[in-house]
């Protein structure tokens, strides 16, 4: 279904992007303030950057404090608003939503479609093993079963990698990274390739017998999406972050989160 | 087991599913208050002598049945409003939808209901005098809707289950609602929760489904 | 009361009618008999426009239905007067199953004739005395025998008063058992000095009831007169030998 889905979404993204709006003056900054808030789209099932907190029933998460913290300085209201992820970029230039900020990683074909911040925080591709197995590095998982949540950046990683690839057993894909992880912990899995920051939320949470092997795959970043025209509205919100690095707050939110500053921005490449 | 010994959890639980419930029931409840009625206008065009109102009736019957809902939801909520620049609300947007949709459905089953009703009745009610409206109101309708009871029924469970797919233009209904909370807390248990809830909606239609059956058994033929 | 002329119907390359004509005075009973495919029941239909003719004249009660030589069928007005005019019952009766016996003789009282419930109500207990069901008024049609449903579609017709009674072979349906409860109404009301058309098997009947009877074959009227004297023609007597014998 998920396929299709992003078949359709495809489809209707091309026909919109021949539909948009010729270049004019940016007023997307100008456009949030008068508006009073600003609409920040997610996923709300992707912990711990964006998600519904069990006892509340709010919307919660690193990615959303974060936001909070940014419309706080910009006099505005954050307003989250739930949405397909599959059609991310389509409540976007649709206007439903100002950004996507989301544990988003960023890749070209998402930096070509959309003005893209600093990166904000390093995401590594991992894979996360029963600890009784006791794999050490890539080599030892030749011939075995992985499993991957479909249309995720993580299969762009594995793309990557294609000799890790080509050494696997079977790739097998997932609607949910939980699911994947269930699969592992019952043995149906030999591995689960996952953002590092996932795989540790949920190996806290159900403390699963895991382990996150040292060799990554190729790292990523995340970032913040906004329309591609509204660049004067991007890079005010990389000004706040970078203000927000300079007077520890960046640092506290992480560290409330994560135990400690794991964020990047500004850091040179 | 992340409620079972965990109760406040599992009443925020019970209330965001509640809410997403409110979601769901009302693209239930908007979707059949529209589509019913204008699935009969529907049908009775298609009936039509003439062909400036049959055709245009007979292709667009034809194309909300023969494409997926979910694309015809997508084409409302995100292509229209490119096309005439103003936006809908998603509520709005998927109940138009979902109206379009369902009303087709239930075009061709007020079609085939009337079309079953025996030729007879038509013969009797004009060698009685009656108009053509007349014979339709008193004598075909009535005999129409006991056939239909069992078909519209159908409809109806099939729009409990397809209000899931809302899902993809960010509505949270009830379905959202269990995905996310099992993200969160790691287990599936809300989506076996939120199960149970639709099972319960759709025996509740069941069961009144049943009783206007039984109503309608006040005669036979 | 009535008068078809020259009437011509064609389904596609079959004549149904060729040129048939007919007439019946006030207060006559007419019997019209012939073999399956004569086209009889067919007339009949062209008579209150549940068939449209090809060509041909019908005028009722004085009123032009059709003429196809002027002017074609006449308009939605007229031919409600028209219908109005004439009662019918149908071979397989037509009740409306969905309505009680009672409501389904006052219905089209209530709603075409524009009568009071109360005027239709009497008027409806009025005629289901006279077919002998008024005991039967709140029950639903598929409740009753195929013979009871047949006598409450009379009593049907007969509550909208009309000039004129026409039968369309009332008791085909019927075995013959309950063929006697509906043919002694039918006689009750030719004994009223009712005007009556009625499309029949029954050779016996005819016979006993009609003032004049018609034959048809092929769609054209084969010979017509007094019973006698129909019933002695050949070509009848050929038709009626191979009839079951009542």
């Amino acid at each position: 279904m998920k396929r299709c889905l992003t078949l359709i979404l495809a489809m209707v993204m091309l026909s919109s992007l021949f539909l948009s709006a010729t270049a004019q003056e940016d007023t997307s900054l100008k456009d949030i303030l008068d508006n009073g808030k600003l609409i920040l789209g997610l996923d709300a099932s992707f912990p711990p950057m964006g998600f519904v907190d069990a006892d509340t029933g709010e919307i919660v998460g690193f990615d959303i404090d974060l936001a909070r913290e940014v419309c706080a300085r910009l006099g505005v209201e954050l307003v989250t608003q739930p949405i397909d992820w599959a059609a991310k970029e389509m409540e976007l230039n649709a206007h439903h939503i100002d950004c996507i900020w989301n544990g988003m990683t960023i890749t070209p074909d998402r930096l070509e479609n959309m003005s893209i911040s600093l990166p904000y925080l390093r995401n590594d591709q991992v894979l996360v093993t029963r600890t009784e197995d006791g794999y050490g590095n890539l080599s030892d998982l030749a011939g075995k079963k992985l499993g991957i949540q479909a249309g995720s950046s993580a299969n762009d990683a594995l793309d990557a990698a294609e000799d890790f690839k080509a050494s696997l057993g079977e790739v097998v894909p997932f609607d949910e990274n939980l699911t994947a992880l269930m699969d592992l912990n019952q043995g149906g899995l030999d591995m689960v390739l996952v953002d590092v920051i996932v795989a540790n939320y949920y190996m806290a949470v159900n403390d699963y017998p895991f382990t996150v092997l040292d060799e990554s795959l190729a790292p990523e970043e995340y970032g913040i999406g906004f329309r591609r025209g509204d660049t004067a509205l991007c890079n005010k919100v990389n000004e706040l972050l970078l203000d927000m690095r300079e007077d520890g707050t960046l640092a506290k939110i992480s560290e409330e989160w994560f135990g400690k500053d794991i964020t990047i921005i500004g850091e040179a490449e | 087991m992340k409620y079972f010994n965990n109760p406040d959890r599992l009443v925020s639980l019970l209330w965001q599913l509640w809410q997403g419930l409110g979601v769901t029931m009302s693209l239930f409840g908007f979707t059949l208050l529209f589509s019913l009625p204008l699935g009969l206008a529907l049908a009775l065009l298609r009936m039509s002598r003439h062909k400036a109102l049959r055709l245009p009736v007979q292709l667009f019957i034809l194309v909300m049945r023969g494409t997926p809902l979910i694309l015809q939801v997508f084409t409302v909520y995100f292509v229209l409003p490119m096309i005439f620049g103003a936006a809908f609300e998603r509520l709005t947007a998927v109940v138009i939808a979902f109206v379009m949709n369902y009303a087709a459905y239930f075009a061709e089953i007020y079609r085939g209901g009337v079309q079953a009703v025996p030729v007879g009745q038509r013969e009797a009610a004009h060698v009685l005098g009656f108009t053509r409206s007349q014979a339709f109101m008193r004598i075909i309708l009535p005999q129409v809707i006991k056939r239909i009871v069992l078909p519209v029924s159908n409809e109806v469970i099939t729009l409990v289950k397809d209000t899931a797919l809302v899902t993809a233009v960010g509505m949270v209904e009830l379905y959202r609602v269990a995905r996310n909370a099992a993200s969160t807390v790691g287990s599936l248990e809300p989506l076996f929760i939120a199960g149970a809830v639709y099972l319960l909606i759709n025996a509740v239609v069941s069961f009144l489904f049943n009783r206007v059956n039984r109503y309608f058994s006040y005669y036979q033929g | 009361m009535l008068q078809a002329e020259n009437i011509t119907k064609r389904y596609a390359d079959n004549k149904v009618l060729r040129g048939v004509s007919l007439r019946v005075d006030r207060g006559e009973v007419v019997a019209v008999i012939g073999p399956s495919g004569s086209g009889k029941s067919t007339l009949l239909r062209c008579l209150i426009d549940l068939e449209r003719v090809d060509g041909g004249r019908i005028m009722v009660g004085g009123e032009t239905l059709v003429d196809s030589q002027a002017g074609g069928y006449a308009g939605k007005a007229a031919l409600r007067r028209v219908i109005l005019k004439m009662g019918f019952v149908f071979q397989s009766f037509n009740l409306f199953p969905h309505l009680t016996v009672l409501r389904n003789v006052t219905e089209a009282q209530e709603r075409v004739l524009k009568r009071s419930k109360r005027e239709a109500r009497e008027r409806a207990i009025e005629v289901l005395d006279k077919v002998g069901l008024s005991d039967k008024a709140s029950e639903y049609p598929y409740m009753l025998s195929g013979g009871q449903q047949q006598r409450v579609a009379i009593a049907r017709a007969l509550a909208m008063d009309p000039q004129m009674l026409c039968f369309d072979e009332p008791t085909s349906a019927l075995d013959p058992l309950l063929t006697m409860e509906v043919l002694r109404v039918i006689k009750g009301l030719a004994e009223e000095d009712r005007t009556m058309l009625v499309v029949t098997h029954e050779m016996a009947f005819a016979r006993e009831v009609a003032d004049r009877v018609v034959f048809m074959k092929e769609g054209t009227v084969r010979c017509e007169g007094t019973p006698e004297e129909v019933f002695d023609h050949p070509e009848v007597r050929a038709f009626s030998s191979q009839a079951p014998k009542p």
